[in-house]
């Protein structure tokens, strides 16, 4: 099996941070500059000193020995429960760069930003129903089993956001990202709503391929669905084809506007784009991560 | 209605199988899609394969079968009959005269026929022949015998009008000439009826009948129609005349102007139907002198006309009499002569002199040079016999030119020299008893008048001076005529001797060349104006002029005529073999197949 991401991308990748608006309570302690106040005895493992640190934390010795500011971390109180939400769908099995491939090279690389910064993530996959990824996963010693089982979930199936509710109605307040292309037979609000009442601090980002953008065919041909194998013969003309786009279109608007709805972030991201893109500029710039 | 193609009807099969097209069920390719809930649930039927379905009502469908029918429609040509009737043979002859010029119908009446042959034209069936035939002052074919549409549309296209008259006999003897025995013809002439007299009678009649098209409405117009220039004893003038052809007084602006520049501006009020001459100066050092009125009528050839003002080149003449005050007279009346008379005694033989008249008397050698000879004493080598009482006068040729404006009804001759045997020329003037005047070309040009002048009235007659300056002018003519000519006529021109180059300019600036060898005639006077001869002579060049003028009153009444008599037409019916003529009417139904084709494709696009 390939490796998920690369290490230069992984290496780049640690210079981020998930960005929560306000403050969090974790289980554990973490390095949520912005949060945290108490300390613990516990060493957790030591940081490259960036600007606006708490330079009370820089290891002197280290700095004596190495001619590098390195901050020596703790075991905090305060971390940032992330959840992770990936949609391996049978619509996300789609697409040329293939949508679900791409959903987890992106969810792999949020993940690692958190586990660098000893967020504590857990990870979901759905489809039909939600399927958990295993138990919590923290600190950056633990990307590469979180990159192994994102990979060994397979995309197919439908999509049923509704089961989503009870797994986020059960999370503590944190942040949560969910990733899908927002098709399928059931809406995405009822989850976004979850998202809501379980005070998370979220966004979704929707996960498209420039082909379901873009037609590239005109004609005729009979229609499979690709979550529910249903079948619709269909003449692609001009007038069929804008009608499609301006499906397409409320459909992406609804999603945006139930998010803006309840305090959530929104991207809308392609397939064609470089994982690096993604996150370095759109989802610098919707302020999930910083 | 006449089908041109019905065998194209066999083409309404696609009909059928347009709608056998939709019974048919289409053969999909399959396409996985992430959300079939997203596409709009449309299908168009638009390629044929098995199974059969249930024909589905379509917008489509309807619009192609529409398409289809009018394209079936317009493929077997359907025509309507026309107003006209046409032979297989149809020959058109258009008048491109110079009236034919008037805007009293837009945008002229030229222009008007040539729309009117143009819808002949596409009534031609498609095993009908046309002729163009333009009558002009010589006349032409422009369009020989042909059924192409196009190529007739394109000579009709390139008929110019010309600014000459129309010489319709000239045309006839052409369409005749034209017409194949045993074949059906008919034709059209397209004309406003201002036409040159015919010459022909026509009398067996003409193979084919031939139908007028009056062309025009109206015949309002002012025209210039003469204009002079006179030499007095101590200045110039010139003589022009304004007339008012129409039927409404009209008032306007002459301008009077020389080569030089505007010498005068005046306004004239003519009634309807009033012609006025004007006197007009012509200044010294003028070489043309041009009148032109602003009429705003709807003919503007004889709204500008022109003069030459320069005094021609002088001739010396010499005449020799015992004494004839009517000879001299007549003589010093050529303003560009320049007479010596003396008596017989005085006379030697002498080059210097351009034309001599011997008056009673006959020297020795005779001159080889032009010559009139009056009364040749008896004995001389050109006397004739005995005196003869002398009873009717009259002409030869009434037509000949040499007697233009010269009448000799009342003139009386009471005795004249038998010159019935004699060899010196044609005779120009006769009577019962003898021929009177002779005249001959070779060696030179020379007149012998068979008797004494003072045994007869014509010195008391008008039409003695007439004579006299004709038979001058015949003589010796100047190099360059300085009158005015119509336009499309012949114009002699004598080169100077030792001329190098002899060139024409002509009024729109364009050169011809001549020959310098001989008299050379110019017939390139199709444009109305002042043409400038330069001649090159002993590398000096010396200009003369000539004008071309309309000066035409039938051309310049403009009125249209209502009822031509034509020559009949020796075919006595051709109803058998006339038809109507075809108004097509299938470029429209494919404009209609074209139209709905656009429909069938904003339908299609809408996704109806």
């Amino acid at each position: 099996m390939a490796a998920l991401l690369e290490p230069p991308l992984l290496r780049r990748l640690e210079a981020l941070a998930v960005l929560v608006r306000r403050a969090v309570k974790g289980q554990m302690g973490g390095e949520r500059r912005s949060v945290s106040r108490g300390r613990s005895p516990e060493f957790a493992d030591f940081r490259n000193y960036t600007p606006g640190d708490d330079y009370r934390l820089i290891d002197w010795n280290a700095y004596a020995r190495l001619d590098r500011f390195v901050l020596r971390l703790f075991v905090a109180e305060e971390e940032l429960p992330l959840s992770l939400f990936v949609d391996l769908s049978g619509s996300m099995d789609w697409g040329r760069p293939n949508k679900a491939a791409v959903a987890r090279r992106l969810a792999g690389a949020i993940a690692y930003v958190a586990l660098a910064s000893l967020d504590r993530v857990r990870l979901t996959v759905f489809a039909e129903g939600p399927t958990s990824g295993g138990a919590p996963y923290r600190g950056r010693h633990a990307a590469q089993e979180l990159f192994a089982r994102i990979q060994s979930f397979p995309a197919g199936g439908p999509t049923d956001y509704s089961r989503l509710v009870s797994p986020i109605t059960r999370q503590r307040p944190g942040m949560t990202v969910v990733i899908t292309d927002g098709l399928g037979t059931s809406p995405v609000e009822p989850a976004i709503r979850a998202l809501h009442h379980a005070r998370q601090e979220g966004a979704v980002l929707q996960l498209l391929a420039p082909q379901e953008i873009s037609l590239e065919w005109t004609g005729d041909a009979r229609l499979k669905d690709a979550e529910t194998g249903v079948e619709r013969e269909f003449t692609a003309t001009p007038a069929t084809q804008a009608a499609y786009r301006t499906a397409l279109a409320r459909r992406t608007d609804e999603i945006e506007r139930a998010a803006g709805r309840h305090g959530l972030r929104f991207a809308r991201l392609t397939s064609d784009q470089p994982i690096e893109d993604m996150v370095q500029s759109t989802l610098r710039q919707v302020g999930l991560l910083g | 209605m006449t089908f041109l193609a019905p065998l194209a009807a066999a083409l309404a099969i696609t009909l059928p199988a347009i709608v056998a097209l939709y019974f048919l069920r289409i053969r999909r390719p399959t396409r996985i899609v992430p959300a079939l809930d997203l596409w709009p649930d449309q299908i168009r039927d638009r390629q044929a394969n098995v199974p059969w379905q249930r024909l589905r009502f379509s917008w489509l469908l309807l619009l192609q079968l529409l398409v289809a029918a009018v394209l079936v429609a317009a493929a077997v040509q359907p025509a309507l009959s026309a107003s006209a009737s046409l032979a297989p043979h149809t020959i058109v002859l258009i008048d491109a005269s110079a009236s034919m010029q008037a805007k009293d119908v837009e945008p002229s009446r030229l222009d008007e026929a040539k729309r009117q042959v143009g819808a002949m034209i596409d009534q031609l069936g498609p095993q009908d022949r046309m002729t163009l035939i333009a009558v002009q002052s010589t006349a032409r074919i422009v369009g020989s015998g042909s059924g192409d549409h196009d190529a007739l549309h394109r000579a009709l296209n390139a008929i110019a009008p010309a600014n000459g008259p129309a010489d319709l006999s000239a045309a006839l003897s052409l369409a005749s000439g034209i017409v194949r025995a045993g074949e059906e013809s008919r034709a059209y002439l397209f004309s406003d009826g201002i036409l040159e007299p015919l010459r022909t009678s026509f009398a067996n009649g003409l193979p084919f009948p031939i139908e007028y098209r009056r062309v025009g409405v109206s015949g309002e117009n002012v025209g210039l129609t003469s204009l002079v220039v006179r030499a007095g004893a101590q200045s110039r003038a010139a003589y022009l005349r304004v007339h008012n052809f129409g039927q409404q007084p009209r008032s306007f602006t002459l301008e009077w102007r020389s080569d030089a520049g505007l010498i005068d501006v005046r306004s004239v009020s003519l009634a309807a139907g009033q012609a006025e001459d004007l006197a007009l100066p012509v200044p010294d050092a003028a070489n043309t002198v041009t009148a032109r009125i602003e009429a705003k009528d709807n003919f503007r050839l004889d709204d500008s006309v022109t003069a030459v003002a320069r005094a021609p080149r002088a001739f010396h003449v010499l005449l020799v009499t015992p004494g004839n005050v009517f000879l001299e007279q007549a003589l010093r009346l050529r303003t560009d002569f320049q007479l010596d008379v003396i008596a017989p005694a005085a006379y030697r033989s002498s080059t210097s002199y351009a034309m001599t008249v011997f008056d009673r008397y006959s020297p020795s050698a005779m001159p080889d040079a032009p010559f009139v000879m009056v009364d040749p004493p008896a004995g001389s080598p050109l006397a004739g016999g005995a005196q003869v009482g002398i009873g009717r006068v009259r002409a030869s040729d009434a037509g000949d030119p040499l007697l233009n404006n010269v009448s000799l009804q009342d003139v009386h001759i009471a005795k004249s020299q038998d010159m019935r045997a004699s060899t010196f020329g044609r005779a120009l003037i006769t009577s019962l008893q003898t021929p009177l005047v002779l005249v001959r070309d070779a060696p030179f040009r020379q007149v012998l008048v068979g008797f004494d002048i003072h045994d007869s009235d014509l010195p008391l007659r008008i039409g003695f001076p007439v004579l006299m300056q004709n038979l001058s002018e015949w003589m010796l003519p100047p190099s360059v005529p300085s009158r005015s000519f119509h336009p499309d006529e012949t114009v002699t021109i004598v080169p100077e001797n030792g001329a190098k180059t002899v060139t024409v300019v002509r009024p729109d600036g364009s050169r011809r060349q001549l020959a310098t060898g001989s008299i050379a005639t110019f017939a390139d006077t199709d444009l109305l104006g002042v043409y400038m001869v330069e001649q090159t002579v002993s590398g000096n060049t010396d200009r003369s002029w000539f004008a071309v003028n309309l000066f035409s009153d039938t051309t310049s009444q403009l009125v249209p005529v209502d009822r031509l008599a034509l020559p009949p037409s020796k075919v006595f019916s051709t109803a058998q073999t006339n038809h109507r003529g075809l108004i097509q009417v299938w470029p429209w139904i494919a404009l209609l197949a074209l139209v709905l084709v656009l429909a069938e494709w904003l339908a299609f696009h809408r996704g109806l």
